[in-house]
């Protein structure tokens, strides 16, 4: 299939197309893209919370690669392909603890939490554990480029972005206020949900605040659309704001406790972004979130939510309540971005039009796509 | 089959890898070789390290002793 054409998607919004429908079918284009627009990247990839302590180690399989989240014994995180550099084999089938070495299961090399590799044993042949051809220092686990902001595990698995204070500078220091301890709500404020559409299409809906008042009228009893306000921050972020956010309250009026020192901006605002590609992310007076979008093939996406608050130890109860809340929220939207993932099957469509006046962040979320990808294509010429 | 031979083979099917580390220093001990004894001090020494056990650096030295495995 020859590249798709991209020259309308990057007009301005008013008379811009989206991408075309190959972008949410194509085997070929999601290749594509997995390396144009998320490897090549700073990628969501995880939390912190699913690996709190030392020596915990989660397997994770990122747009078919295997990797490996892991916190070391000296509690930093890192993330290596999760497999031995003896014969390839996977290393950790399952999320577990280490509690000394990472044992292959298949000749039994073994390597330390931080990557190191310790041993290997009969490499020499019958208990001689050394051979000139194999130098330990040279053979450590593949180690993927990594960083964490707001607990999110980041990865650029090309390791070409720049560093991520720097691709990412802009929305640090828009949001520099939330830059301070995050408390994950535990068992009960992380949830997933399987959705039947391509991964892009979930940043698309969450950018734009137009549909809110259709897909979600329990919100526009009090948040109205024209409480709304476009976050765009070209080829980095885009999304929306809000102007009335309400604290959730118990029986007896007790909110969640504010993170400290906001400033009074964020009395009532609440913002809501996509950091690309594939995190969504939400900041409130009292609770964040964040949703690792993880792509599982051109029309299936499983949404990694977490809740976080600003101190440990928040109430059950409430939590469980702003739990559900936003779950039904999410929810709501499941019908939205299926139904856009069969409409990408009608032949012909071409990509559909924007409103000029709200659907700026997603368009610029399209164009940012489609600016990596010609990026992409462009670059075995450069080369040449 | 020796009772040693039973027990790791055991161990092996429970997965029960903290008493691998003993049984294979044990077989080392009866090894009739230098040889034998450095695969079993091998054995003992993996699932030590793999466990995060304590008596994997005694086990490491023997095999550096040896000449089986690097120092560091």
């Amino acid at each position: 299939m020859p590249p798709t054409d991209l020259s309308t998607v990057r007009r301005p919004t008013a008379t811009a197309n989206g991408l075309p429908n190959a972008h949410y079918t194509d085997a070929g284009v999601f290749a594509e893209e997995r390396q144009a627009v998320l490897f090549d990247s700073w990628a969501g990839l995880a939390v912190g919370a699913d690996v709190p302590e030392a020596g915990d180690a989660k397997p994770i399989t990122f747009m078919d690669m295997p990797l490996l989240l892991v916190r070391d014994s000296a509690g930093t995180l890192r993330v290596f392909q999760n497999i031995c550099r003896h014969r390839g084999m996977i290393l950790v089938e399952v999320p577990r603890k280490i509690e000394g070495a990472i044992r292959c299961p298949y000749h039994s090399w073994c390597y330390s939490t931080s990557g190191k590799l310790v041993s290997t044993p009969h490499v020499g042949g019958p208990g001689r554990n050394t051979h000139e051809g194999i130098d330990k220092n040279l053979l450590g686990l593949i180690e993927v480029r990594s960083h964490v902001w707001m607990d999110v595990v980041w990865i650029n698995i090309s390791g070409t972005a720049p560093p991520f204070e720097q691709a990412n500078a802009d929305l640090l220091a828009r949001w520099a206020e939330f830059n301070v301890p995050l408390h994950h709500g535990g068992a009960d404020s992380r949830f997933e949900l399987e959705v039947n559409c391509n991964w892009k299409l979930a940043v698309e809906n969450y950018c734009e605040s137009y549909h809110l008042p259709w897909v979600h009228p329990g919100l526009n009893s009090y948040s109205r659309l024209e409480d709304h306000y476009h976050i765009e921050q070209p080829g980095a972020f885009s999304g929306q704001g809000t102007l009335v956010y309400r604290q959730l309250k118990d029986e007896n009026g007790k909110s969640f406790a504010d993170f400290a020192d906001l400033s009074s901006k964020w009395d009532t605002a609440a913002e809501y972004v996509t950091a690309y590609p594939n995190v969504l992310l939400g900041v409130h007076r009292d609770h964040a979130f964040a949703i690792i979008l993880a792509p599982q093939g051109p029309e299936r996406t499983v949404e990694h939510v977490h809740l976080y608050y600003a101190a440990a130890g928040t109430d059950a109860e409430l939590r469980a309540r702003n739990t559900a809340q936003w779950k039904e929220v999410f929810e709501e939207d499941i019908f939205v971005v299926e139904g856009m993932q069969r409409g990408r099957h009608a032949a012909g469509f071409d990509g559909g039009r924007f409103s000029a006046v709200m659907d700026g962040p997603t368009h610029m979320f399209h164009d940012w796509v489609a600016s990596r990808l010609e990026r992409y294509r462009a670059a075995p010429l450069a080369a040449e | 089959m020796s009772d040693l031979d039973a027990q790791l083979l055991a161990a092996h099917n429970a997965r029960d890898h903290a008493a691998l580390i003993g049984l294979y220093a044990q077989a080392a001990t009866a090894a009739p070789d230098l040889d034998t004894a450095c695969f079993f001090l091998t054995h003992a020494y993996v699932f030590a390290l793999e466990q995060g056990d304590t008596r994997a650096t005694a086990l490491r030295a023997q095999l550096v002793r040896h000449g089986r495995e690097t120092a560091d």
